[in-house]
């Protein structure tokens, strides 16, 4: 399947089945009911083969190029019929299973995904471990044919939901930074998991604290070898800021349309317009030759973390100038939606410390781009 | 198109070309090495390559007319000149009028050995090129914020002229997206030039015992100038693929927001000796601002584009995948 094919026909199905699609009103105001229409849209696109396009047939999906996949989220996230945030953790997920899993474990476990019958997590940060991900102290025991599990995990997004979690441990020695980290494929119904939602400042409650206690994962949900645990994670980032980070910039141009739509006469500046346009315009060109870098089976490092930045900048700009021309509607209105409104231009603050801060981007530019040796 | 060896070949020799020469000697050398032609053949290549080329090693030519010229019907010839608009200005160069033929605009320095310019001129009655001989124009040489710069401004009132024809509108638009696709990546060409400047500097200038690049405020200044000089490569090279007018003035505003962060940012990095003559970063500098009004200022596209999108209240179509 070519991409123009590909985009042809899910078009024309789209169009088609519209009303079967959309959410149920209202339902897109809380997360439960966001999850609900993402589960949906998945199994919809799964039954007709759309969502398994650009994943190997091994996994359970069609082959075809990766483009295929980012069209496909771009076409939901345009047409309101997906939240972008929670739609991409697939393509940062899934992939990771792909490269890393035992084979007949991706093979059983990576369609259950893709359909919308489970939603996984990814265990990474920790309280005191942020931005310095490789001094992460959440314990890996082996204990005969299991692992014991014992720590903290926070910032865990969709965990609440989450049927599986791909996690990373300490294995080695506590100060044995970036090498003795095992990633581990986990059921979240395991006996002494414990997951407690966080309240947020933009009103969804996305992430959690997950707290694991002497919790048994067996031997062969191991993802690559032990002490390989940071290959795996430095190999999933890079997902974050491709075919994700696509389907985030659709998401932004759509919001940017919609605040044109809705914004009073002379609310906005010339200047301010003209700018969001023109850092969306640069996020989709540079995004684009990410996809098709990876399409052309690259792989994806370091460059990625420019993307990062990108879409960081022009969705907290867009969403600057959302306060700049809806600003009544914003502060003092109470309709549902204002309350839409709000919920995003409060998200949009987060975006420059979700998924590697501004900061470590930066760090990782001036490091691996500019050669620019360690720091300080 | 060029293959990836050809190309390859084709930027050594105009990196020679561009490192050898400036002004008149480099029109000859380009005309030589073919890149008139390849205007022709392969304008993506030959625009890009040569832009970036020019803004990294600082010369300068008269490829930007010629540029212009090719997306006019006008046959490449250093024996013709294209007049460029007045700085910060698009529109045409000319107006005609009861007195004659009067110009405004600019032009390279090897225009003086062009014995015929041609000027497009905008009037009520739509816009035409004309030709007139270059003895008849004003010409003083340009020094302002970029000696260097091998700029011309070029001046004339009720000067005679002869062969004319129309140019459409549409025409004169896209010779001015071409134009500022090439001054794009003369932009980012100077921009990575004093990224590579500041870079180095960072690496070897040793203060409290450690090169200024070990630290984080530095590192950030000299990340952010990458990240905007990406932006508006990847911008530029979506532009070629669209080639609207929207998105090459797009492309052209954000390599000039890429050359101003550049700018601050390792002039910042470079100090005491930036400020310098005793160091090439003035000379990038200047150069930028100047690049960055010719055939309409960065801030000015953005306003524009800006009003545009608030009064038709749409955006345009998506660059599809």
């Amino acid at each position: 399947m070519e991409l123009d094919e590909f985009r042809t026909s899910l078009d024309a199905w789209l169009d088609q089945n519209t009303t079967t699609l959309a959410p149920d009103p209202g339902a897109t105001g809380t997360l439960d009911g966001q999850m609900a229409q993402l589960s949906r849209v998945k199994r919809l696109t799964y039954e007709d083969g759309w969502m398994r396009w650009g994943w190997p047939r091994r996994v359970g999906g069609l082959g075809g190029s990766a483009l295929l996949r980012a069209y496909l989220g771009e076409a939901l996230t345009s047409r309101d019929l997906v939240e972008p945030g929670i739609y991409s953790m697939t393509e940062v997920l899934a992939p990771t299973m792909i490269d890393y899993a035992p084979p007949e474990l991706a093979a059983q476990m990576v369609p259950r995904l893709l359909s919308g019958d489970e939603t996984w997590c990814q265990g990474f940060s920790e309280p005191g471990t942020g931005s310095n991900l490789a001094a992460l102290s959440c314990r890996a025991r082996l204990d005969g044919d299991v692992w014991r599990v014992t720590g903290q995990k926070v910032w865990t997004s969709l965990a609440q939901y989450a049927d599986r979690c791909v996690l990373l441990t300490r294995t080695g020695t506590p100060d044995s930074a970036h090498r003795g980290i095992t990633a581990l494929f986990v059921d979240m119904d395991s006996p002494g998991i414990t997951v407690r939602p966080i309240e947020t400042m933009h009103g969804l409650p996305e992430f959690s604290e997950v707290f694991f206690d002497e919790v048994a994962v067996p031997v062969d949900r191991t993802l690559g070898a032990e002490g390989q645990g940071w290959s795996v994670a430095m190999d999933l980032l890079p997902f974050e800021r491709s075919t994700a980070l696509w389907h985030r910039a659709a998401y932004l141009h759509r919001q940017f349309q919609r605040l044109l739509d809705a914004v009073p006469p002379d609310a906005l500046d010339p200047d301010d317009v003209g700018e969001v346009h023109q850092l969306l315009y640069a996020l989709r060109a540079r995004s684009r030759a990410t996809q098709y870098r990876l399409d052309a089976g690259e792989r994806l490092g370091p460059e990625t973390s420019i993307d990062k930045v990108l879409v960081a900048t022009a969705e907290q700009a867009l969403f600057d100038l959302v306060a700049e021309g809806l600003g009544p509607d914003l502060t003092v209105a109470d309709d549902p939606a204002s309350d839409l409104w709000r919920r995003e231009f409060l998200y949009s603050r987060a975006a420059t410390i979700y998924g590697g801060t501004a900061e470590i981007q930066r760090n990782i530019i001036a490091r691996r781009l500019l050669d620019l040796g360690s720091d300080r | 198109m060029m293959d990836p060896e050809e190309r390859q070949l084709f930027t050594r020799s105009l990196r020679h070309a561009d490192e050898s020469h400036a002004g008149m000697a480099l029109d000859l050398a380009l005309d030589e090495l073919g890149w008139h032609k390849a205007l022709t053949v392969d304008p993506h290549t030959a625009v890009s390559v040569l832009f970036e080329l020019q803004g990294t090693v600082n010369t300068s030519s008269s490829a930007l007319g010629a540029v212009l010229g090719s997306a006019l019907g006008v046959d490449p010839s250093p024996a013709v000149g294209v007049i460029l608009p007045a700085a910060g200005e698009w529109r045409p160069p000319g107006e005609i009028d009861q007195a004659g033929l009067s110009v405004r605009g600019l032009g390279p320095v090897a225009l003086v050995e062009s014995p015929t310019t041609v000027i497009v001129t905008g009037s009520a009655g739509g816009l035409r090129a004309v030709e007139a001989s270059t003895a008849a124009l004003t010409l003083r040489p340009v020094h302002g914020l970029d000696p260097d710069g091998g700029l011309v401004e070029v001046t004339g009132r009720g000067v005679a002229f002869g062969a004319e024809r129309e140019v459409p509108a549409e025409q004169w638009a896209q010779a001015i997206a071409l134009g500022r696709l090439a001054l794009g990546h003369e932009l980012v060409g100077a921009a990575r030039a004093m990224l590579e400047l500041a870079r180095g500097h960072a690496l070897e200038r040793i203060q409290f015992g450690q090169p200024i690049g070990a630290f984080q405020a530095v590192r950030h200044r000299l990340a952010d100038t990458l990240v905007a000089i990406e932006a508006a490569d990847a911008s530029l090279n979506a532009a070629w693929e669209e080639r609207t007018s929207q998105s090459a003035a797009m492309a052209k505003a954000l390599a000039g927001r890429g050359a101003r962060v550049a700018a601050r940012h390792c002039q910042q990095v470079l100090a005491g000796i930036g400020f310098t003559t005793e160091h090439p970063l003035h000379r990038y500098v200047r150069r930028v601002v100047v690049l960055d009004q010719l055939l309409g200022a960065g801030r000015t596209l953005t306003r524009e584009l800006g009003a545009e999108l608030i009064a038709t209240r749409l955006l345009p179509d998506l660059l599809p995948l």
